[in-house]
This record gives structure tokens, C-alpha cells and sequence, in this order.
């Protein structure tokens, strides 16, 4: 059984609709916010690909957001937005069949980090703020959501940086065929701060990025309206000693499980697939994130995809052919998802 | 679908590192509080943990370099190389791409992220040391695991903070029961540190020495750490290989409270339970042990009990608390949870609840089974795993048949 | 003013802000968790931010008491020695 794409919510530095993302992409010159008076701490650079004029307060109100991170205010605001598009309304029916399963790195570093440094520099080490405690787990944003928008079901947070959002769509795809969920908001959220804008600069990984991209994603047969993709597989693996080897692998299960041919993949979504030029015919379109929008980590899967759906949605003779979302890291993970998107409705090809 | 049996354990605790040394310290009902080492902890006004001073990584790890990884990884691949010893896994497996790890942590890398909170501190942002920056991600703690053990398939870390140990066996439990792997290491790490400390005690939820689960005059937890792993295979693998099989994972349940970051919520935490036992196939009334969250908070030991109460009825099986030995091991605790619930199917007996001196009025249903092991026959067991986030999961155990 | 209307005016913008409403959405004598949606975390940081302000030390056990402006003001004076 596969999962099916009802709707989707974005916030990204190329705008918040996939078709804004896949422009970028296609542009696939970097993305340039000035950001050299967002923080009283100094950055690395003062433009870079962060998202701008995000106002938290506008978009989801004063009460319950003040103490909010940026990380979990995006991933708040995406996932609202993937419920609206997705034109599924959480009631007392339905919200235990409801979940949320979101990609992250460290959660929010900057949080975490700032709560930890008052333990060092305030006159005694637990004048810590305690409203801002709950921001230092990794789930923060994945609660949050749950609690504003009333959902009750599976609710889970997966760590992976480049390969959340692949993890959280195969757990997320675990979740319904196992029939724990009827619809669940998954996605992908990093936000963009010194902390992160230092960390991808003194690792080399820069410049960081940010974004939230959240899919609301149905067993198939139980959505309403159209769709406007399929989640056929995904495949995971671990292969620190040859990526190449280890994703191309992850590809060829996932097609394997998909039941489709390597021939009849048209378009290659994700960042550093060099290790599938062997797998997949070198005529396949790509469709890189990091160049047009930065190392956006646990959401760079989410955006790659998000990419896809718009491309789908532009070209119908695409429309229900097999494509391929991959991503690897730097430590070896490496996934495969086999995704088919349709222009619109999609209820023709099926 | 796949039986799925437990065949190996790997503990990395304050009371015992290994199966034998833990199920020691469970019988013997020994304590891993004692004063903080991990930091300098003399600012705060109470200043034990349940830490793990013993664990010396470089002497159980073979293939992870020390060097490379931060502590809860380290704890994460120290315990599941205990686990794969335990299990007789014939390592390296024929098939090391239906062989994973599923790791839940809370705070995941959290020494490493002190480490740069200090770096930042003493000089500013570019002066972050860029290996502890590779070494924060928290995906790598099932990266070790899997790098420890060459294991080549699915190698996940679900950052669902306290019950995240109860999520990564669950996860595991179905790639197996659904034929996605033959084999899965599940479990948690977490490192004790100061921000948590710093938080927990703000809250008014840190207790001073003696973590006192479902004891009336209980007064919070105690910080822990350690790493907790689990051989889970299919019941045709592990036979077909004559591995030892200590029980059967027969189910799991997860439900979210969406109703407030920190505070439990009894209706939601009864309707976990529940799904728990659907999921497993089994009756409240087969139930013969519960291994609680017992966290020792008046908040959470309240809400946990009225929940059992709510499930079970009139006949509420004996339960207890291990972080009363452990202190609260965050991620890893349900881990711990999971390998005493299979000790205790295994051996026959109630880890108890020590620290407990005067029974709670508001909960006459609860035998926390107090401060002395009690010989039982257990069957079913269940493993109950609350966090922040309202994120609720629930593991049961069972004898093999 | 009085030196009484000062402190409430200033404990007021501290539990506003806390509670995430503007200062004249406070009612003097309204309950915080019933009508404002305050939990135990606001509650302590409310204290927290009262004890910095004020270089007072107030237990955390007062705060069963502190549920409205008008209660807060009146824990805090008797630990400030406020003659209000």
C-alpha cells in the first residue's frame, strides 16, 4: 500500500509555494536575503538564503508564539498551511487518526544552545527561563504542531540532516500502511541562524539555509479530492565506506518495491545523486536544492520533493511517471524514494 | 507477517554495564545516584545524577573510533555491541542490508553541544570547534550503532525525547513483523548535562538525591544517562541460527497528548494503553507487570497511576519504577524499561521500586512492588514511555510460546 | 500615582508579557490558568522575572497563591516589604 500527497504547506527563501522552489531551483543561482541586521551576534556573511519577512505573530497570532524558536514557528506554519491545501479539517472524529512525523538535524541548535549558555553565564546556573525549556527537545516542533492544530495521532521527529525528510517519509509510510494513521503532515524544518550560518561555514557546509516543507500525506483510498503525488517507496541504508555503492543500492530497492524499471525514471530530485550516474540514465532532469538554496539540511528533502510535485504539475506528459528522490550524507546515510506526481487531480491515473 | 523475538541485551547503566551486572542491580535493587561528575554542578542546589562513571567506551567498543563520536553515540554503540555479544549475532551478518538500528534519544548529542556552548562562550561563534559541530547531528547515534556492528540497512534515530526508546523499538518491530529486515538493534542513549539539570530543576521537578516513584511524599526526578540496545529478529531467523530467545515483542502503541509540551494528560495516556494492548492482540486482564514512566514527578506518577487505573480496572497488576534505580535515563529509559520487562519475563521476577517509604493516599490501586525484587511469573508485560511533546509510546512484551 | 499603582503597573507588563497579552488585556483580579491559559511554566518564569526586577527572593511554593495580578502583588510586597 502507498501513501498518497493531498496537500502541501511551504516556507522557503524562494517563496512559499513548491512552484516558487522549483523556479529556484531551475534558476539554480543562490538565493540572496540580507540578513546582516536580523541578529544582535554577527554572521558569517550578510546575504544568504534565509527566508525573508517570516512574522510569526502575523501568521499564527500573538497568543502561544512569543516563546516559539524559528525552527518549530516554520514547521507550526507549514504544516497549517499542508491541512488547508490538503482541505482536511481535524475534529473530534478524525484528530486520533492524525499525526505529524518531522525531519530534523539537532532540533533547534540556537535553542538549545542559548538555554544551555544561560546555565553558564547567569549568577547561578539554573536561572534558565523554564517557557523555553520544552524548545531543547528535538520533538518541539512536532508537539507544537499537534497541539495547535488538535492532533492526536502518531506524532514522531526523525533526525537524519540531508536524509530526514527521506527517514520521515519512510516511517511516516510505515505508520499508514501499518493503519496507526489515516493522514499524517510530514515534512522537513531547519532554520537559519548564527548558530547554523557559523556551523555550515566552519564545516564547510555552507551557507546555510532554511526552510519548512510539510506534505500531508493520506493512505490511498482515504483521500478527499485530488492528488497530487504517490508515494510508491523508499528504501534506506547505511554505507559509510562506499556512498556510491550504498545509494545506488537504496535506488534499486526502492525501484525494485516500487515495481518500476530504471528506464522509465524521468526526473532525479536531491542533492549529491552522482552516485546513481551508473543506476539512472544521464538524460534524467535534476533537480538539486543546495545550489539555489543552501544547505538546508532536514528540509533540503522536503524541498527536492516539493520540486517534483511542481514540475509534474507544469508538464502533464510527466504526470504519473515514476521519479526518484535521493539524498546522502556525509556519514554514509544514503535513501531512495520512489515518488509519481500528477498535474492535477490525478484521479485519472491511477 | 514476522514473529519478532528479543535474543539479545545491552544495558549501559548507572546500576551495571551488561545483561549480567544489570539484572544484578535490578534483583539487588541498586541505586545510581551519587554526585555529578560529568559537570561542574556545584552552582546548582542539588547536585546528584544517575550517571554512568564506569562506562569506558574504548573497552567495549571494536570497530568506532572513541575519538570520532560524542557520548551518546558512544553509549548507543557501546550498548548494542553488548546487545550483539549477548545475542551470539555471527557478526559480520551474511546479510548486512536486512540488519538495522533504531536509536531514540532526547538531547542526542548534548555533551558535544556544551562543548561548543563553552567554545561559544569563551570566544564567540567562529570559534566552535568544527568536529564537535560533525559530531551534533543526532542521526549519528544510529550511525554508530550501524558502524559498530556493520549493519546495512535502515539506520534511524527518532528524536521523540523521553519515549524515544519505545518509538525505535516499535519502528523496529514493524520492519521485522512486515518482512523489511531479519534483524534490528533498537533502543536509546542519552548523556547526562546541564542545560537539562538547569531545566528539569527550574521546572520544580528535579528531586535532591532520592528518586521516590509513586511514594506520597515523592519530590521529582533525577537526572540520568546511559545507552540501552536490543537484538530484535524475526522469530524464523533467530530459530534458524539456535539463538537463545529471551521473549516476544507482541506489540506497540503511540498516541500524541496535543495538549501541552510538559504536562500529561490521563485521558490521552489511557487511550495509548489501549492501543498498545489492541496492537499486541492481548486483554488488560493478561497483563501481569507494568514497567512504568514513573518518573517520580507528583505530576506524572499521578496521571500515570489514574490511567492504569483507568485501563485496568479493579485488577491493576503489580507495576514499578527502574528509574528509581536509574534516575530518569531520558531517551535510553524506555529502553531500560524494555530490557528489565524482558528480565523480568525471562527470570521471573519484579524489579522493584526502591527509595519508597509511605504509600500515596490518592493511589491505593498501586503495588509499586517496593524496595525489594519480588519472584512473580510473568507472561505479559508492558512498557509504558511518556515525553514532552505529549509523545506517548508503549511497548508489550511477552513469554515466548 | 501611588507607590501601589506603580508596582501593579509594573507587575501587570511582566505577566503580560509572560502571558503573551498587552498589559490592559490584565485584569486585576481574573485567574491566570482559568482565563489567561497560563501553565506552571509561566507561573515560575512570571516569579523569575518578578525576582530580578525586584532583587527578591521569592519561594516557589507562593505560587499557589499567585494566580491573578492582584494576589502576585500581594505575595510580592509582603517578601519586598512594600508598605503598600
Amino acid at each position: 500500500m502507498s501513501g498518497v500527497v493531498t496537500g502541501c504547506g511551504v516556507v522557503s527563501a524562494a517563496g512559499d509555494s513548491v512552484a516558487e522552489v522549483l523556479a529556484a531551483i531551475r534558476a539554480g543561482t543562490a538565493v540572496r536575503t540580507d540578513v546582516h541586521d536580523r541578529f544582535a551576534e554577527p554572521l558569517p556573511e550578510a546575504e544568504a538564503p534565509a527566508i525573508a519577512g517570516f512574522d510569526v505573530r502575523g501568521l499564527l497570532g500573538r497568543k502561544g508564539t512569543s516563546f516559539l524558536d524559528r525552527a518549530t514557528a516554520l514547521a507550526m506554519v507549514a504544516c497549517g498551511r499542508a491541512l488547508t491545501d490538503g482541505e482536511l479539517t481535524p475534529d473530534d472524529d478524525n484528530r486520533h487518526r492524525i499525526g505529524v512525523v518531522l525531519g530534523t538535524t539537532t532540533g533547534s541548535l540556537r535553542s538549545t544552545m542559548d538555554f544551555s549558555r544561560e546555565t553558564l553565564v547567569q549568577d547561578k546556573p539554573y536561572l534558565v527561563n523554564p517557557v523555553l525549556f520544552p524548545n531543547t527537545v528535538m520533538n518541539c516542533a512536532a508537539g507544537q504542531a499537534a497541539i495547535r492544530y488538535g492532533l492526536r495521532g502518531v506524532n514522531a521527529t526523525v533526525a537524519g540532516g540531508p536524509l530526514a525528510f527521506l527517514y520521515a517519509l519512510r516511517y511516516a509510510l510505515n505508520a499508514i500502511r501499518r493503519g496507526y494513521a489515516d493522514a499524517l503532515l510530514v515534512g522537513g524544518v531547519e532554520e537559519y541562524t548564527p548558530n547554523t550560518a557559523w556551523a555550515a561555514r566552519l564545516t564547510d557546509a555552507g551557507p546555510a539555509g532554511e526552510a519548512s516543507a510539510v506534505y500531508l500525506l493520506r493512505r490511498r483510498g482515504a483521500e478527499a479530492g485530488g492528488a497530487r503525488a504517490e508515494v510508491l517507496s523508499v528504501a534506506t541504508g547505511f554505507a559509510p565506506d562506499d556512498a556510491d555503492a550504498g545509494l545506488a543500492g537504496c535506488a534499486g530497492r526502492a525501484l525494485a518495491a516500487a515495481d518500476v524499471r530504471t528506464a522509465d525514471v524521468w526526473a532525479l530530485a536531491g542533492d549529491d545523486a552522482d552516485g546513481l550516474r551508473n543506476v539512472v540514465p544521464t538524460t534524467v532532469e535534476r533537480l538539486p536544492v543546495r545550489p539555489a538554496l543552501g544547505d538546508c539540511q532536514a528540509a533540503a528533502g522536503a524541498l527536492a520533493f516539493g520540486a517534483l510535485l511542481a514540475r509534474c504539475a507544469e508538464e502533464p506528459e510527466q504526470a504519473g511517471r515514476p521519479a526518484l528522490l535521493t539524498a546522502r550524507s556525509r556519514d554514509g546515510g544514503v535513501a531512495a524514494a520512489v515518488v509519481r506526481g500528477w498535474a492535477g487531480g490525478g484521479d485519472d491515473h491511477r | 507477517m514476522h514473529r519478532v523475538v528479543v535474543t539479545g541485551l545491552g544495558p549501559v547503566s548507572g546500576i551495571g554495564i551488561g545483561v549480567d551486572e544489570f539484572t544484578d542491580g535490578l534483583r539487588r535493587g541498586r541505586s545510581a545516584a551519587a554526585p555529578i561528575t560529568s559537570f561542574d554542578a556545584s552552582g546548582f542546589p542539588h547536585r546528584y545524577a544517575g550517571e554512568v562513571p564506569a562506562f569506558r567506551p574504548a573497552e567495549l567498543l571494536r570497530r568506532v573510533r572513541v575519538a570520532e563520536w560524542g557520548r551518546s553515540a558512544l553509549l548507543a554503540a557501546a550498548a548494542a555491541r553488548l546487545a550483539a555479544t549477548d545475542a551470539d549475532l555471527p557478526l559480520p551478518l551474511a546479510d548486512p542490508g536486512r540488519a538495522g538500528a533504531v536509536i531514540g534519544t532526547t538531547s542526542g548529542e548534548s555533551t558535544v553541544v556544551e562543548q561548543l556552548v563553552a567554545d561559544l562562550v569563551a570566544g564567540g561563534y567562529p570559534s566552535m570547534s568544527a568536529r564537535s559541530l560533525r559530531q551534533a547531528p543526532a542521526e549519528r547515534l544510529a550511525y554508530a550503532v550501524s558502524a559498530e556492528l556493520g549493519l546495512a540497512g535502515e539506520s534511524v534515530t527518532l528524536t521523540t525525547a523521553c519515549s524515544a526508546s519505545n518509538y525505535a523499538i516499535g519502528y523496529a518491530y514493524d520492519l521485522l513483523h512486515t518482512g523489511e529486515a531479519d534483524v534490528m538493534v533498537a533502543g536509546g542513549a542519552d548523556s547526562v548535562c546541564r542545560w537539562a539539570h538547569a531545566g528539569f530543576y527550574r521546572l520544580g521537578a528535579l528531586t535532591e538525591r532520592q528518586c521516590r516513584p509513586f511514594d506520597r511524599d515523592r519530590s521529582g526526578i533525577l537526572t540520568g544517562e546511559g545507552g540501552a540496545a536490543l537484538v530484535l529478529e524475526t522469530l524464523e531467523h533467530a530459530r534458524a541460527r539456535g539463538a537463545r530467545i529471551y521473549a516476544e515483542v507482541l506489540g506497540h502503541g503511540l498516541n500524541c497528548d496535543a495538549h501541552h509540551m510538559v504536562a500529561p494528560n490521563e485521558d490521552s495516556v489511557a487511550a495509548c494503553m489501549r492501543l498498545a494492548l489492541d496492537n499486541a492482540g492481548i486483554k488488560p486482564v493478561d497483563v501481569d507487570y507494568v514497567s512504568t514512566h514513573g518518573t517520580g514527578t507528583p505530576a506524572n506518577d499521578l496521571c500515570e497511576a489514574r490511567a492504569i487505573r483507568a485501563v485496568f480496572g479493579d485488577r491493576v497488576p503489580p507495576v514499578s519504577s527502574i528509574k528509581s534505580m536509574l534516575g530518569h535515563t531520558m531517551g535510553a529509559a524506555s529502553g531500560f524499561g524494555a530490557i528489565a520487562t524482558t528480565l523480568a519475563i525471562r527470570h521471573g521476577f519484579l524489579p522493584p521500586t526502591i527509595n519508597w517509604a509511605n504509600p500515596d493516599p490518592e493511589l491505593p490501586w498501586i503495588d509499586p512492588v517496593p524496595n525489594v525484587a519480588r519472584p512473580a511469573t510473568v507472561r505479559v508485560a508492558q512498557n509504558n514511555g511518556f515525553a514532552f511533546g505529549g509523545n506517548n509510546a508503549i511497548t508489550i512484551f511477552g513469554a515466548i510460546r | 500615582m501611588s507607590e501601589r499603582d506603580k508596582h501593579l503597573e509594573q507587575l501587570r507588563e511582566i505577566v503580560a508579557e509572560v502571558l503573551e497579552m498587552e498589559p490592559e488585556e490584565v485584569a486585576d483580579t481574573a485567574d491566570f490558568v482559568e482565563e489567561y491559559e497560563a501553565d506552571s511554566l509561566r507561573a515560575i518564569e512570571i516569579l523569575a522575572r518578578i525576582e530580578k526586577t525586584y532583587k527578591v527572593e521569592i519561594p516557589q511554593a507562593e505560587l499557589n497563591e499567585m494566580r491573578s495580578l492582584k494576589a502576585v502583588h500581594e505575595v510580592v510586597a509582603r517578601y519586598a516589604g512594600w508598605q503598600d
